[in-house]
């Protein structure tokens, strides 16, 4: 093969142009975070947003169209600089891969050149800008003249325009909020997570109560003098019910019976109970070398103390099982009058009036017998066009997938 | 329960085994095809009668624990394992697929608490199964790319014609990106319905999107004139950017926030 050696600038611009292209592209990004002394871009919010999306599709697309035949679009619109954007992507990508972002209150080169913000910094606006419009242009000459064997491009390509310009454009008319609710009380006051200050909301929502499940208690042997929890022999976690067995060096545990609600006795037997009281109580039977006994051990609550088991030094203790489900009745309401009964629960979000309320916490130190209940109150009116490009891309890939093999079987 | 499971899974698994078995010997028996297609999907048939079954008899769907998961990737892998075969003639696919779904079978049978152990409620949605089904199958694509690249480079090194070499490893890789996309978005559909958005860059997604990256980069370079032997230590090497998302991401300083650090076993 002849190389012939290509000099800079010389017409088809190719990889080099494009390297050098994006790589200056992304300093001046920095240079500008930097000049805007770390604060990173400010996105307009609707209608404005949705006006500057659309003067950018036309331009780009016009553009594309218009100056098809001359080299620099050509170049503009093709995959050498597409690629060296795809990698300015993934490298910027890439550090907020490996430093935590985050706000970080401290002045220093990487917060001024936010890397600790990396996905909202001018060098990744700038680099995604300049992606759309190499990709705008590259479809702009697979949609016009549209043929049908296009389509698949077309489907991945608009797609993932789509979903990435609003995804990126919209963020800043995404509202999240979280609500916090006792039982039997209403609010309207939601808190972002940068401001401490809460903001009134056009609903209402009205806690009628709140109700978590939990998976089994756990056995578990802690060392009180190094502060420690012993490994049991079989490594696993030991869910109480009739009939577990565990044991540790030289310790043997049996549950003779199990209560999963009850309260203790006058007689210090406990007697079973209503849900909303009782608590977990396990009769055991301990065999040590040296003696064997039982005893009553339970996992407490914010009005009772636990019960342990003493042994050799050692207590053997029983912990609540961890969350298995929590839900939220609630009534919300908005200023219109409109009104609406619903179970929040996590992955059961409920839709009302254009918001998305989701159950997303309680009380975790009073767990079960938690009053409170966190809702998180989401608008993001630009998420239909983001899933619009989703549904797009995975219609171009069921057509990837489905075309298969067959017409590609001659690749060189 | 745990009984009837592990009737179930043995019985798949014999199917699988004695199918892979008859349709390596049908290379030369030809009439062995049929009989050897029949039962190694028989063997992901038990495995869905069963989810089906256990369904029915615990009145939910069995979503709730790691145990419970598997039978679904179990079913599900070897399905896809054979659609992918079917449409794009890669040999070789379905015998991944269905020692994959044995050994997530044979976990469970193993550790029986593992259909104690439960998950967390955010994890109990229909997208999980899905998710993890599809990107298991990408994995296992991309895996068998990477490693066809490796020997391509290999056999350049030694100076040898090999352009069949080149071509499976491409259409593995490209078959593996549809894969990689669809994980992605089913990830992003179901982070809405848990989390409240779609994308928030938690280190598991950033990681995640750079692997996509990379393939999407290999994609482009393919189709543009680049020397096809180089980008075989492209792909030999962008594996490393799964295996960083798979196992890394939890030792990055990044993960100290990440709501995917769950540890599981
Ligand atoms: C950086 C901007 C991009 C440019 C300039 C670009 C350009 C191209 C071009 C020119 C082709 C070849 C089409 C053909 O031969 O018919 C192509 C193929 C393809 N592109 Fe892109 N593309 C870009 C980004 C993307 C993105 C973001 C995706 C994913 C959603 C994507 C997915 C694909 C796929 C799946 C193919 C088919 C590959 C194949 O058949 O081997 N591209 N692209």
């Amino acid at each position: 093969m002849v190389v012939v050696r290509r000099r800079w600038f010389q017409a088809p611009w190719e990889f080099r142009e494009s390297a050098l292209f994006t790589a200056v592209s992304v300093i001046a990004g920095f240079i500008i975070q930097v000049a805007a002394s770390g604060r990173g871009i400010a996105m307009p919010h609707l209608p404005f947003n949705a006006i500057a999306l659309s003067v950018l599709a036309v331009l780009v697309l016009s553009t594309g169209l218009a100056f098809k035949n001359t080299h620099a679009v050509k170049w503009f619109g093709g995959i050498p600089l597409g690629l060296c954007l795809i990698l300015a992507i993934a490298l910027l990508s890439l550090i907020g891969g490996i430093i935590p972002q985050q706000p970080v209150a401290k002045e220093s080169l990487p917060v001024l050149l936010g890397l600790n913000q990396i996905f909202s910094s001018w060098p990744f606006a700038v680099t995604v800008l300049l992606f759309l419009a190499n990709l705008g242009i590259s479809l702009s000459w697979k949609l016009i003249p549209f043929k049908p064997q296009n389509l698949q491009f077309i489907l991945f390509h608009a797609g993932f325009w789509i979903a990435l310009s609003c995804a990126v454009v919209g963020s800043s008319d995404l509202q999240r909020f979280v609500v916090p609710i006792n039982v039997g009380k209403a609010n309207n006051l939601g808190y972002t997570m940068e401001s401490e200050t809460p903001q009134h909301l056009p609903l209402s929502i009205y806690l009628h109560d709140f109700s978590l499940e939990e998976y089994p208690p756990q056995l578990l042997l802690y060392d009180p003098h190094n502060d420690k929890l012993m490994m049991n022999k079989a490594q696993a976690i030991l869910e109480v019910r009739t009939g577990t067995t565990a044991s540790w060096q030289g310790i043997e545990v049996l549950v003779l019976d199990y209560l999963p609600y009850a309260l203790p006795g006058k007689d210090g037997v406990p007697q079973s109970a209503d849900r909303k009281t009782g608590i977990p109580f396990a009769k055991v039977r301990i065999i040590t070398p040296s003696t064997q006994r039982e005893a009553w051990i339970s996992t407490g609550s914010p009005m009772l103390k636990p019960d342990a088991a003493q042994l050799d030094g050692f207590y053997l203790i029983m912990m609540p099982g961890t969350p298995k489900s929590f839900r939220s009745a609630v009534t919300i309401q908005d200023e219109q009058g409109h009104e609406t009964n619903a179970n929040l629960e996590v992955n059961h979000p409920v839709s009302f009036m254009g918001w998305k309320l989701y159950q997303m916490g309680y009380d975790e130190k009073a767990g079960r017998w938690s009053k409170l209940s966190l809702i998180e109150v989401i608008h993001d009116p630009w998420l239909p066009a983001v899933y619009l490009g989703f549904f797009m891309i995975m219609a171009g890939n069921i057509l990837f997938f489905w075309n298969g093999i067959k017409r590609r079987e001659v690749v060189k | 329960m745990i009984m009837n499971f592990n009737t179930a899974a043995e019985l798949a698994i014999v199917c699988w085994a004695i199918g892979s078995l008859l349709s390596l010997l049908a290379n030369r028996t030809p009439a062995l095809k049929l009989p050897a297609f029949l039962l190694s999907i028989a063997g992901a048939l038990v495995m869905a009668g069963f989810i089906a079954f256990y369904w029915s008899a615990l009145d939910r769907p069995p979503l709730r624990t790691l145990g419970e998961t598997r039978l679904w990737y179990a079913a599900l892998i070897p399905l896809v394992g054979f659609l992918v075969e079917y449409r794009w003639k890669i040999g070789g696919l379905k015998y991944y697929c269905m020692a994959l779904a044995t050994f997530l079978l044979s976990i469970n049978m193993l550790h029986p608490e593992v259909f104690d152990k439960t998950l967390m409620p955010a994890l109990q949605s229909p997208w999980f199964i899905p998710h993890v089904v599809v990107y298991l199958v990408g994995y296992v694509l991309l895996a068998a790319s990477s490693v066809t690249a490796l020997h391509n480079v290999y056999l350049q090194l030694r100076k040898q014609e090999n352009s069949t070499g080149e071509s499976v490893s491409h259409f593995l890789a490209l078959l593996g990106f549809v894969f990689l996309s669809f994980g992605l978005i089913f990830g992003a559909l179901w982070a809405k319905e848990a989390w409240g958005h779609y994308w928030t860059w938690d280190p598991k997604e950033t990681w995640a999107f750079l692997s996509w990256l990379a393939y999407l980069g290999y994609l482009h370079a393919f189709r543009y004139k680049i020397d096809k032997s180089k980008l075989q230590w492209y792909l030999a090497l962008a594996f490393v950017v799964l295996l960083v998302c798979w196992f890394g991401v939890n030792y990055l300083p990044s993960a100290q926030n990440s709501v995917h650090t769950y540890t599981q076993s």
